[in-house]
């Protein structure tokens, strides 16, 4: 799919040269270790970047070059996976065979030229004015989660469950480290990024692997840089309460449910532990899906996901306030289901056919093949669909039932509505 | 076969009305793998008053019946019809909108037979009164779970104090109480009234060979009988040119306040060439007075009056449509001053000249071409455009031709003070907690 090329030590160029989208999509991925102060002033420095540079130095002059370039999109985000915080640069271009003008695949490289390289520095440091308004975006991007109820509810839940551990720090840090963060200090953690961080690069589109990768050399000068020190092995502490309510003014009640388990992405079992995610609580076949929202009524929506980077499994369901203990039996009684194995071949059957029909989708748009590639990569460097399928293909139930066997339920999370007067 | 060549755009575009009335569409997409189906009917929240299929008075059904009728679809006698895509390796999924409600799967293999199910299971409904008692759990949840959301609650809110009669302002799922009065009788009344093919399009997209899959489409339609088509009749009040409620305050568990400011249009019958030429048109005056190069978004951004939530939007319906810029904002009262004058400003003196638009123009022109990697934006906007007796594929050629005055023409219609309203949510006022 890829054809990866090493243009510096710890710099790589992967192009996907296909004629299957009429845009061409880069990422530049800016690889570091994932701690709340690096989450923190990494979300700061991503919006600095994309704000505006020495080139074009307003938002506005920024955003009416793109305009012209038909729309180009272009923005910078910051998200972790497992111990790792990733700064992503995404840039979507039109391909110009479908416009009448020419040359604007140049323009556009040369564009992510200067948002990496030419920032709107004054004195040796970011803009000030700037500085402190994007610093104040990140904040009121964190605040803002308490307005998603199931979203604060699972941060709450994580925080609880796992304090300073990988696996609760999020993406953008916290409020207080954001705030604490100096000019001087994201200059550094700027210059660090750029000539420290492990750096993935990706191209998708109608474009020849060697026009990018020489071009990417020629231009933006990536220095050697060594690999990181691999991060200790992600430990699960047993969470110091395993059962929370919290009150919010609000309707319907969050259930969240966190289960530790001992597989992890690298482990071999990671696909048997993806099937039985998906027969217990993946898909609308699933045990959760079909028992607790299609026999009993009690849910729109219930479900549960695999967070295999940490070796977590999670439940979620928006249930009436008064029904937590009911729902929770129910969901632990399907549980119990797929530890003894009580799984139809139907059900194995369907969870096979859709992880594999999932996954192939994901590769039928750019930024789906970057993710998965990205992701695989540390597995297989040639990766194919057929990786995961095949791996998929013999899992048996008896496999499901034992992996089931080694879930231990860590945490119940209710966000519970306000209590109702006329029940008191 | 009709075949439509975008030469430009290099796609091709396969339509066939079939013998019972139903428009199939096919796109094949080169390289893909997966193939995404679309079934829809032109019958939304807003058709809740109308006279039922063979009958001659008109009546009126419970707020939230066409959403309920959507997740009955998907049970039948024998089982679950989720089981059954997903048997067959494809992930199915349903929408109900304002005006439509779309059955849909993707799938990257059995395509036949996933096409086979979706119009199987979309023409042969089955209620009774159990499950339809089972349903209203599962409802009442989703129902409660949007009225948790803040932005779900916004959104509503602005077009409630835009509209004075227009359904529209009536929640899509209805209330916990109103789908309380729904029967099985109520859904098959309304499935025999807007389910009929002649109603209906399937837009077929992805990994297909056109030839063999209309082929199966029309084997399949014939092999099936229906009444014959006839006009639906649907009834819709008079709604004013102003809106309804100038300004409402909602209090909510949120961090800090939102507003959306909404502009109504004051012209609602438009239809076809002309529907989409003004759309667009006002979408770019709108992008031009409040998009992220406008001297309102510099403004309103460094000064910390709107954060990363912001937004602004035009779309236009049949009977509807609204102007919407809202945000997440410490000064809900600088915001909405601001807004207000932007308008008011471009009323008195059009701000905008022929490089403005040739900038936006392209702009657009790129989102356009992007979008067109996503079968689904195309099934979706393809079959929302059809209704409405639009071309997706028209959108680069009618944008093309755009010129200022368009614009300005455009813009007139969507800002009038009389047609503009503001809603806002606050937290709740610290005393009280």
């Amino acid at each position: 799919m890829f054809e990866t090329i090493n243009i510096a030590k710890g710099v790589n160029v992967h192009v996907n040269e296909t004629t299957q989208f009429k845009t061409i999509n880069f990422s530049i991925k800016f690889k570091d270790r994932l701690t709340k102060e690096k989450a923190s002033a990494r979300s700061i420095l991503a919006n600095v970047l994309q704000h505006s540079n020495e080139v074009y130095p307003s938002h506005t002059a920024l955003r009416m070059v793109l305009d012209d370039l038909y729309g180009t999109s272009l923005y910078i985000d910051s998200s972790k996976r497992g111990n790792e915080h990733v700064v992503t640069l995404n840039v979507e271009t039109v391909n110009d065979q479908y416009l009448s003008e020419k040359g604007v695949l140049e323009k556009v490289l040369n564009l992510m030229y200067i948002v990496l390289f030419k920032p709107n520095f004054e004195h040796g440091l970011f803009k000030e004015s700037i500085f402190v308004r994007e610093k104040n975006a990140i904040v009121q991007r964190i605040e803002s989660v308490f307005d998603e109820k199931t979203r604060y509810a699972q941060q709450r839940m994580m925080e609880l469950a796992l304090p300073n551990h990988p696996a609760s720090i999020t993406s953008n840090g916290t409020i207080e480290d954001v705030e604490n963060v100096t000019n001087e200090q994201l200059v550094a953690e700027y210059k660090e990024m750029l000539t420290q961080n492990e750096i993935e690069i990706y191209a998708v589109g109608d474009v020849k692997p060697e026009m990018i990768a020489s071009h990417i050399r020629d231009f933006f000068h990536f220095k050697d840089r060594e690999k990181a020190i691999a991060a200790p092995p992600l430990e699960l502490v047993k969470p110091a309460q395993s059962h929370v309510l919290e009150y919010e003014d609000m309707k319907q009640g969050k259930l969240h449910m966190a289960f530790f388990t001992p597989i992890t992405f690298r482990d071999e079992k990671f696909p048997v532990m993806q099937l039985m995610n998906g027969v217990f609580g993946g898909y609308a076949h699933s045990k959760l899906f079909v028992n607790i929202r299609e026999k009993e009524s009690m849910a729109y929506y219930v479900s549960s996901s695999f967070a295999s980077q940490f070796g977590l499994m999670f439940v979620l369901a928006g249930i009436d306030s008064k029904l937590e203990e009911k729902a929770v039996a129910l969901i632990l009684e399907q549980l119990e289901e797929v530890k003894k194995g009580n799984i139809s071949d139907i059900e194995l059957d369907q969870t096979k056919a859709l992880l594999t029909n999932q996954l192939k989708e994901a590769l039928d748009s750019a930024r789906g093949q970057i993710d998965i590639y990205d992701q695989y990569m540390e597995l297989t460097d040639s990766f194919e669909p057929e990786f995961m399928i095949n791996r998929w293909k013999n899992v048996t139930k008896q496999d499901i039932a034992a992996v089931a066997q080694k879930l231990s339920l860590e945490m119940t999370y209710f966000l519970s509505g306000k209590e109702d007067e006329k029940d008191a | 076969m009709h075949k439509v060549e975008f030469d430009q755009l290099e796609e091709t575009l396969f339509h066939e009305k079939l013998d019972n009335g139903l428009n199939v569409y096919i796109l094949p997409k080169k390289g893909f793998s997966k193939t995404f189906a679309t079934f829809t009917t032109k019958y939304g929240s807003i058709d809740n008053h109308f006279v039922p299929q063979g009958e001659t008075e008109p009546i009126k059904v419970p707020d939230g019946i066409a959403h309920f009728l959507e997740h009955k679809m998907f049970e039948k006698e024998e089982g679950d019809v989720f089981q059954e895509f997903s048997k067959q390796g494809a992930s199915a999924n349903a929408f109900t909108s304002f005006t439509r409600t779309a059955y849909l799967f993707s799938a990257t293999g059995e395509i036949d037979k996933n096409v086979k199910t979706l119009l199987d299971f979309v023409q042969s409904p089955y209620f009774t009164e159990k499950t339809v008692e089972k349903e209203k759990g599962i409802i009442a949840q989703e129902i409660t779970m949007y009225d948790d959301q803040p932005d779900w609650r916004l959104y509503f809110g602005i077009i409630e104090n835009l509209y004075e009669n227009h359904p529209v302002k009536i929640d899509i799922a209805g209330t916990v109480e109103s789908i309380q009065d729904i029967t099985a009788e109520h859904l098959y009344t309304c499935y025999n009234t807007f389910y009929h093919p002649s109603n209906m399009v399937l837009f077929i997209v992805g990994n297909v060979d056109p030839d063999q899959m209309m082929k199966l489409v029309k084997e399949d339609q014939a092999q099936k009988t229906f009444e014959e088509p006839t006009e639906i009749k649907r009834i819709y009040p008079d709604e004013p040119k102003e809106v309804a409620i100038k300004e409402r305050v909602l209090e909510m568990s949120v961090q800090k306040p939102k507003v959306f400011y909404g502009v109504k249009p004051e012209k609602l019958d438009l239809i076809g060439p002309d529907m989409l030429k003004h759309e667009l048109a006002a979408q770019l005056a709108y992008e031009l007075l409040f998009g992220r190069t406008s001297d309102f978004y510099h403004h309103a951004y460094e000064n910390d009056w709107i954060d990363e939530s912001y937004s602004f939007d035009y779309s236009l319906e049949s009977g509807f449509g609204y102007a919407l810029i809202g945000s997440d904002t410490h000064k809900p009262e600088i915001l909405i001053k601001e807004i207000k004058h932007t308008l008011q400003n471009a009323i008195e003196k059009w701000p905008f000249g022929q490089e403005d638009l040739d900038r936006v123009r392209r702009k657009k022109i790129g989102f356009f071409l992007r979008a067109l990697n996503s079968p689904e934006y195309i099934a979706n906007q393809f079959t929302h455009y059809a209704f409405n007796e639009m071309n997706l594929f028209d959108v680069v050629p009618v944008l093309e031709s755009l010129e200022v005055a368009d614009l300005q023409n455009a813009f007139a219609l969507v800002s009038h003070e009389s047609q503009q309203s503001v809603f806002t949510i606050m937290p709740p006022a610290k005393d009280a907690q």
